[in-house]
């Protein structure tokens, strides 16, 4: 990179590539106490570049059609295209771990401090990107035209219904139609392959201009200028991207042992039945990584009405976390915050059993841990101003740090 | 090692959701099916709730006999250069479903069980709208019958098998297979048409559909599909062939799949020595 002249020396004069790989890369410095959760954010690139490419060979066999979009998919692409099926399950596979590794990279964020000042707009682009994902995720999960893809869209699509007012006509605006039908297929077709990836495209340049003016954090959240990690950081090329590419390469072999060995998680089986809008399934249940918002939706005091507004509470509420928690400890990281890890700890535990139990059908005990637990997922949120309260409190008698 | 902690704590958090809707959902989901399953033992190809059955040792000599009384009005056997009286559509037309032609019945349909049906097709099929109504047999005629089929039958394999078996109501069309009986005779005779079969192996399982076609009403209250009285042999032989054409591409799935598993462990390891030789001077 240092050599001058050539194609590269060429380049440079026109497009400044040398500055802007030492802007990018070579000459951005990150703190040495960072451990491999910090490797999740080039992860979820990854996972996205994995999505195009297996997606544009999907797209080039898949027909956004009611009467052709089922054969097209486990027919054509399935059986009939040269290793289609590898793109098929790859593609289904990718959308699945794409949830996994944001969830790893956001729970890394809130749990090192990562979304306090002055990483603010890191954290709302990047749960920004999250939501687009999820809206990409939705739109997608119809377009096989299976059993399990018509009852989500049709379950999900409902719930605008509720909506005072507006809600009725919103629906059919949304479907297109009364019911779930060719006309929604097409449009979710569109936003899936055109506007929601382009907007996910957007998202992450800033996101990753933020990063690249702020700094990434660090596991003891202490902040630290430009010049200091310089000084005792490493840059993120070629140090720290050694140590990616190893997090990387393990990380695709636990992937594609799950393309070609573990797939039905990502592909269930009731998928492999065609869209009958005459024959309900005996359980409906969204993919996985929408199971613990679902769960609240179902629990959250048993009623309808306040479990939409719950619902939708608990999918934007992490948004404004950085303004939620406004403790006045320099070192950000949870770490070294006793009640905030204990009340993440929680957190944690919370989602995975809301997860869990979105998946069970809604009777009995279930029921009622639902309801708990739904309860317990916005104690967080609650908790943290009440924290951070506390915490204002200990400075102010010269406790903290 | 903080780092592999940390995998470690990572690994159960992910294993815990995982177990949680994977096994966990579904075996609570599905607890109906294994309690039927458990409960009527199945799949029970001694088909025992139907009862003892007479000594089946009849002559095929007198069994043609009565199958040209009672049978041929409906259906045809090919092999003994029988034909049906009518042609598929009338046929559907008449009585909402094709009469199966009987040249191989006894190669795939359990011998007791036919027995039964013969005596009284709407109890043994446990499908009181089924279309062939009980023909007043006696046990001495039914087992002649029987012998006769028997000497005329050839053992039928994979789509074969399945045109046969399946065929009348069921297509898969993945394979080009139709359903002899057009659909709109299907939906009046059954109230929907019956799924197409090609990738039915991928939604239902082997597990579900060996006792589903042994004991439909077990494990699906109320299905218009009627019990056929598949033996143990002709189920697992189409078990094996509805899972090669749901399925056309596992032994090549399984191929490559280690081979870009070993791939990746080799790039685990250079990527591995990589790290460690660049961060040899960071420490």
């Amino acid at each position: 990179m240092e050599k001058k002249g050539g194609f590269m020396g060429w380049l440079d004069k026109r497009l400044a590539v040398d500055s802007l790989w030492k802007v990018m890369m070579s000459e951005y410095y990150l703190p040495k106490n960072i451990n491999f959760l910090w490797s999740f954010g080039v992860l979820t690139m990854l996972v996205f570049v994995i999505l195009v490419i297996s997606g544009i060979f999907v797209l080039m066999y898949y027909k956004p059609d009611s009467h052709m979009a089922f054969d097209s998919v486990n027919k054509t692409i399935m059986m009939d295209v040269a290793y289609g099926w590898v793109f098929r399950h790859t593609h289904a596979v990718a959308a699945s771990i794409m949830f996994l590794v944001l969830f790893v990279h956001m729970g890394r964020g809130i749990y090192y401090g990562s979304y306090k000042a002055p990483r603010e707009v890191v954290w709302v682009t990047g749960f920004i990107l999250f939501v687009l994902m999820a809206a990409t995720a939705f739109t997608g999960y119809l377009l096989p035209w299976g059993q399990m893809s018509y009852w989500a869209a049709q379950t999900i699509t409902t719930l605008f219904s509720k909506i005072p007012f507006i809600g009725p006509d919103l629906v059919i605006w949304i479907r297109g139609n009364y019911i779930v039908e060719d006309a929604t297929l097409t449009r979710f077709f569109a936003l899936h392959v055109t506007l929601l990836p382009a907007l996910i495209l957007v998202f992450t340049a800033v996101h990753l201009y933020a990063v690249r003016i702020v700094g990434s954090n660090n596991e003891d959240g202490i902040p630290m200028t430009k010049e200091e990690k310089k000084e005792k950081g490493i840059p993120f090329w070629p140090v720290f991207m050694s140590k990616e590419y190893f997090v990387m390469s393990v990380f695709l072999l636990f992937f594609f042992f799950l393309v070609f060995f573990n797939y039905n998680f990502a592909m269930d089986p009731i998928n492999f039945q065609p869209a009958d809008y005459l024959q309900t399934p005996p359980h409906i249940y969204p993919e996985w990584y929408f199971l613990a918002f679902y769960e609240v939706l179902r629990g959250f005091f048993f009623s309808e009405a306040l479990g939409l507004i719950a619902f939708v509470l608990s999918m934007f509420i992490p948004l404004f976390l950085p303004w939620l928690d406004t403790s006045p400890y320099p070192y950000v990281s949870g770490k070294h915050r006793p009640m905030f890890k204990v009340i993440w700890w929680i957190f944690v535990a919370d989602f995975v059993a809301l997860t869990i139990l979105g998946k069970l059908p809604p009777t009995g005990l279930f029921a009622w841990i639902g309801f708990v637990t739904s309860i317990i997922y916005f104690i967080f949120f609650i908790a943290l101003p009440i924290i951070a309260a506390i915490e204002k409190k200990k400075v102010a008698t010269g406790g903290g740090r | 090692m903080k780092e592999l902690k940390i995998l470690a704590v990572l690994i159960v958090i992910v294993g815990v959701t995982y177990w949680g809707i994977e096994p966990l959902a579904h075996s609570i989901m599905h607890k109906h099916i294994e309690e039927a399953i458990h409960k009527y033992n199945l799949p029970d190809y001694k088909f025992s709730d139907l009862g003892s059955t007479p000594p089946l040792d009849g002559d095929p000599v007198k069994g043609k006999e009565a199958f040209q009384m009672f049978c041929t009005s409906c259906h045809g056997l090919k092999a003994d250069g029988i034909n049906p009286p009518m042609d598929a559509k009338t046929a559907a037309m008449s009585f909402g479903v094709v009469p199966p032609d009987l040249s191989n019945v006894t190669e795939f349909i359990d011998k007791k069980f036919l027995y039964h049906f013969l005596k009284d097709p709407a109890k043994a099929t446990e499908n009181k709208k089924f279309a062939m109504p009980a023909m007043g047999l006696n046990d001495e005629q039914i087992a002649d019958i029987i012998a006769y089929l028997e000497s005329k039958a050839k053992k039928v394999h994979g789509a074969e098998l399945f045109k046969e078996a399946c065929g009348r109501c069921h297509g898969a069309k993945y394979q080009k297979i139709y359903a002899e009986t057009p659909p709109e005779n299907l939906k009046k005779y059954l109230g929907k048409v019956p799924p197409d079969l090609s990738i039915i192996m991928k939604a239902k399982g082997e597990h579900y559909l060996v006792s589903f076609i042994n004991k439909p009403q077990a494990l699906l209250p109320g299905t218009s599909m009627p019990r056929v009285g598949l033996n143990k042999e002709a189920t697992e032989e189409l078990m094996k062939y509805l899972d090669e054409i749901s399925d056309p591409h596992k032994e090549q799935r399984q191929k490559v799949g280690i081979i870009v598993l070993v791939y990746m462990l080799v790039m685990v390891g250079l990527t591995y020595a990589w790290k460690k030789k660049i961060w040899k001077n960071v420490h």
